[in-house]
């Protein structure tokens, strides 16, 4: 039997649960005799803490203890992603708003909430830092204290990394034109709808923690070294999240829910407000400073950039994200000369976490912004310059890294076309386009065990999270083709480190690629069984018995798998066990620490109308095209396409966190931190894929889920520009700022 | 959430009993869709809840009294915007109460509750200043009538004493209408806090009444007598001037989150033509 699993718009698994309410999220999990946790913080953004009076708040009916710093290992239990530099709760300090100083934990929700507002801190506010500028003055306070950095050249300083990057002499090279502006992208919060959740629970000599975590191991090893035990009496269970967006990679409150469900010898949990998730998490803000140099032809001399990345008061991703996003900043142009200089500056702000795109949206809308202004002062057209400067397939676009994995001018004509590129617009209406590339992982590791049952039916265990991305129908597309069964026969087992094989994460749109390969790898396993097992009921040769997509092909017969699995297995019934693993080694002499394993690349373009009196924008038109490979599963990908071009949009239109003089966030929560509706979309949007199957992962497939928001900024910025002739530099592209542009022009 | 003790009275004389025994510490419930929110996050601590949805007197729908529309204390937004009478006298409320939170909200949000909760940006300010309604407010020794203008004092500040009731707001049915419309700033399409709400309308007499909030300590009634604006003859020219006096007692806040007051000031002028341009149509179709 061949099942046509590949391309085919299978319908989502756990899709109906997830639409309907019934999917299980941490904070519906029924786990008997539980506490309730609620945590202090203080309102400012930066202090001395003088004392902590708990008295009153232990009081309270219901009260359990509260925990504060002194309740804790000496010294401090510290942790992070890149650097353990986060103390798993405040000592001495506050380091950013919302940065917990206690936390109660009671009978009741209601009493945890109480108590927490009875908890007394005394307090000294001390001025905070929360721009690039006052971070970088020689006489700033040090935001951390240098005995948790790394030694190195900036341990006195708060740039936490600087790295350079590049190729060519950009002082040596001979332009026509040179157009240097600087681009700011304001800080962003990731806005899941399920707030991070979190409930530990001793479990013997051991621990479980649950948690709406897309890593599962890494916060198994975090949990681990904290608690001082061994992997194996670590069990994190991570229910599929309700949206991740780079958000919940990393342990954030585990450690500290950790150490009160160990304190109190019983279940511990702690789900997060809205309010709190924003406190817990954002996006880097950015200042891109660009200078580029052309000839008058359009052709690209040199590209100069200094990235300025302001991260949090802890370390978290934020060096990571500065260094890959910077490292691609030049994009897929030929230039022959490039100058990179990267920035990760520490700031009293909420530690910078990955957040989908992973610091690409930002330079990409530095460059391509800086890319229209040199087309536009060179008379050449927008579309034009950019094809004119793309790199072939297969020609490096950055010297030593992986070369151009697709024929990118073909996506990039295709937006064009889809938009109708040069066809005119009515007057108060323009059009614009952009491009963006992401590298893809530059290491990895996933392991994935399938079971083929007897009756037929197949189970994939898997460490990769599903909040939403639909990896889970993925991997049973794979295994339903390769084991010839029917998608209804898969189940898919996640999220729990007692059960699935090691994975290292779920980010940089990779699982489809790394534990898609992973999956493919132990179905091939179980076929090489299987074509052992033919081999001895049909007394041939294996060497003459091939297995492939379901299908054991024998010298003179063809059999479904699934009848030799059957025959096989015979009266005592069992199951065949295949085990899989995919790895991207690492490069240590590469300066990312590896090449990229495939390029998201993207184009988009749109028309908008902007408001000549209000400076409102809509965009009328949207179109984003994605090189995806292949796409293993359509409707998934247009529904990641969709995702992240509305996300982009509300990027591009209306996200900022907004700081108060004092450096405390004031647009906490729904009411004031906006993202876009479904009456704030396009009026038409169109997503396409440019299909090559010349991906690595399985069938020819690309990661694809952040390509549409790399480029989104730009393009709605440049389609402003073309209606109006205001340029907006500073995001979001508000009405407010787009009517400061147009009245600043005039 | 905090624990506090609730009541449910039958009858407005027992909600007026329990106000008088309790005064400030007492907090009334109607659509409950800003005083969960407060409840929730502890920014209101009151000592008890008193419930009016079980009033019978507070229940019938909205109805037409002595040429007035009235719309008693638990009248929602969409009630409001799906009733013919207001559609036909007051479509500018009705376009006010249909952009009130979300659907979910304007199935529990009252017009009572969003003029009493003394917002700035309450949507609903304005087309009640514009028509001129009036809150019935009852108390223990009887019922007073009072203009939205008068009521409306500031910030969470209305006319209404810790032991008196709304039970009621009304617009008369004029024999000379007022055509009016209703537009707002916001920052994106769907739900939303506007950082401009306003409303203007014109009447047979040339009368032209313009209403704005969200842009100082109260949405704010500004009436214009010399037809110049009610004109449809007269040129965009002409009226900017006028329209422009309109807006001088703006005043807003440098602090908001929402626009700076800059952008503001500068949009009032031009959400009022907008608003002025279709008060006019409407009044041109008036048979």
């Amino acid at each position: 039997m061949k099942v046509d699993n590949i391309g085919a718009p299978a319908q989502r698994l756990g899709g109906i649960d997830r639409v309907t309410g019934h999917q299980r999220y941490v904070a519906d999990l029924p786990i008997a005799d539980t506490l309730h946790a609620k945590l202090v913080a203080l309102d400012c953004a930066h202090a001395r803490i003088l004392s902590i009076d708990t008295s009153v708040a232990e009081k309270v009916p219901g009260v359990v203890f509260v925990m504060t710093a002194d309740d804790l290992p000496t010294p401090m239990p510290r942790f992070g992603p890149q650097y353990q530099d986060r103390p798993v709760i405040a000592e001495g300090t506050t380091n950013y708003h919302g940065e917990p100083v206690a936390a109660v934990v009671a009978e009741t929700k209601d009493a945890a909430e109480e108590a927490a507002t009875l908890v007394k801190v005394e307090f000294e506010e001390l001025p905070a830092i929360f721009t690039v500028e006052a971070a970088l003055d020689p006489a700033a306070e040090l935001i951390q204290d240098p005995s948790i950095r790394r030694p190195g050249p900036f341990t006195e300083t708060n740039i936490l990394t600087e790295y350079h990057f590049g190729w060519g002499d950009v002082d040596a090279m001979d332009a026509d034109m040179v157009v240097e502006h600087t681009y700011a992208w304001p800080m962003q919060t990731h806005f899941a709808i399920e707030p991070h959740g979190y409930i530990a629970a001793p479990d013997g000599d051991g621990i479980i923690v649950w948690s709406s975590i897309q890593h599962p191991y890494q916060l198994q090893k975090t949990v681990a070294t904290v608690l001082g035990m061994p992997l194996s009496k670590v069990r994190v269970i991570a229910p599929d999240p309700g949206g991740g967006f780079g958000g919940k990679q990393h342990p954030k409150l585990e450690p500290l829910v950790a150490f009160m469900a160990m304190r109190a010898g019983r279940p511990v949990r702690l789900i997060l407000s809205l309010e709190e998730a924003f406190q817990g998490v954002r996006r880097a803000g950015t200042e891109v400073k660009v200078r580029m140099g052309l000839k008058s032809d359009g052709t690209l001399v040199f590209q100069d950039y200094v990235n300025r990345f302001l991260i949090g008061a802890y370390g978290d991703t934020g060096d990571r994200i500065s260094a890959k996003a910077s490292f691609l900043s030049a994009g897929p142009y030929r230039t022959p000369a490039v100058r990179i200089v990267s920035q990760a500056i520490l700031s009293h702000t909420t530690p910078t976490h990955p957040y989908r795109g992973f610091g690409i949206p930002q330079v990409t809308w530095a460059r391509e912004s800086c890319l229209d202004e040199a087309a536009i002062a060179l008379g050449i057209d927008r579309l034009e310059i950019r094809l004119h400067n793309l790199v072939r397939y297969g020609e490096e676009h950055v010297p030593g890294d992986t070369p151009a994995d697709g024929d990118w001018a073909q996506t990039v004509r295709k937006a064009a076309e889809e938009i109708h590129w040069g066809t005119p617009l009515p007057p108060g209406q323009g059009r614009g386009i952009a491009i963006g590339v992401k590298s893809g992982p530059t290491t990895g590791l996933s392991y994935a065990t399938v079971r083929f049952l007897a009756d037929a039916s197949v189970m994939v265990f898997s460490g990769t999270s599903d909040m939403g991305q639909g990896a889970r129908t993925i991997f049973a597309q794979i295994a339903a083709e390769e084991l010839g069964v029917s998608l209804d026969r898969v189940a898919v087992v996640m999220g729990d480190t007692a059960v699935v094989p090691y994975d290292q994460q779920t980010s940089a749109s990779r699982s489809s690629v790394l534990m898609g390969n992973a999956v493919l790898d132990a179905c091939r396993d179980i076929q090489r069984k299987i074509r052992a097992m033919a081999a001895r009921l049909h007394d041939v040769e294996e060497a003459e018995i091939t297995v492939d997509r379901g299908v054991v092909h024998l010298p003179d017969a063809e059999l479904p798998i699934v009848d030799v699995l059957k025959a096989g297995l015979g009266r005592m019934g069992g199951e065949v066990v295949g085990n899989g693993e995919a790895r991207k080694e690492a490069f240590p002499d590469h300066p990312l620490g590896g090449t990229a394993l495939f390029f998201e690349f993207n184009c988009t373009a749109c028309d908008v109308a902007v408001d000549p009196e209000t400076g409102e924008v809509t965009i009328l038109r949207h179109v984003t095209v994605g090189d995806v490979g292949l796409a293993l599963n359509p409707v998934q990908v247009t529904g990641q396409d969709e995702g992240a071009a509305i996300m982009g949009i509300g990027h591009a239109l209306m996200e900022h966190l907004i700081l108060d003089d004092k450096g405390r966030t004031r647009n906490l929560g729904a009411i004031d931190y906006r993202i876009p509706t479904s009456l704030d979309l396009p009026g038409e949007l169109h997503s396409f894929s440019i299909e090559n199957a010349d991906g690595p992962g399985p069938y020819g497939i690309k990661g694809i889920s952040e390509g549409s928001l790399l480029c989104t900024a730009p393009a709605v910025a440049g389609a402003v520009r073309d209606a109006t002739g205001a340029v907006v530099r500073r995001l979001p592209l508000s009405p407010e700022n787009v009517w400061r542009a147009m009245k600043e022009k005039t | 959430m905090q624990s506090f003790g609730y009541r449910r009275p039958g009858t407005i004389d027992e909600a007026l009993a329990l106000l008088q025994e309790h005064g400030d510490a007492a907090r009334v419930l109607a659509g409950g869709t800003d005083l969960v929110i407060e409840l929730r996050n502890r920014w209101r601590r009151p000592k008890i809840v008193i419930d009016l949805k079980r009033i019978e007197e507070l229940r019938p729908p909205i109805r037409e009294v002595e040429g007035r529309l009235v719309f008693t204390a638990l009248a929602v937004m969409s009630e409001i915007v799906a009733d013919e009478r207001v559609q036909l006298h007051f479509p500018a409320l009705a376009e006010a109460a249909d952009v009130v939170g979300s659907i979910q909200i304007r199935n529990r949000a009252t017009l009572a509750g969003n003029i009493c909760n003394g917002s700035p940006a309450a949507d609903t300010a304005p087309p009640l200043l514009v028509y001129g309604a009036e809150v019935v407010i009852a108390a223990k020794n009887g019922t007073r009538r009072v203009a939205v203008d008068d009521f409306i004092i500031g910030p969470g500040k209305v006319d209404l004493q810790p032991t008196e009731l709304v039970t009621s707001i009304e617009i008369p049915i004029s024999a000379t209408p007022i055509a009016a419309a209703y537009t707002r700033m916001t920052r994106r399409r769907g739900t939303d806090l506007a950082s401009i709400t306003l409303c203007c309308g014109v009447d047979a007499t040339g009368t032209t009444r313009l209403a704005y909030g969200s842009v100082g300590p109260r949405a704010l009634l500004v009436i214009d007598n010399s037809g110049v604006l009610a004109d449809p003859a007269a040129s965009d020219e002409a009226k900017a001037p006028v329209l422009a006096s309109m807006f001088s007692a703006a005043s807003p806040s440098p602090k908001s989150m929402r626009a700076g007051p800059e952008y503001r000031v500068a949009m009032l002028p031009v959400l009022g033509a907008r608003a002025l341009r279709t008060a006019i149509e409407r009044q041109t179709r008036v048979p």
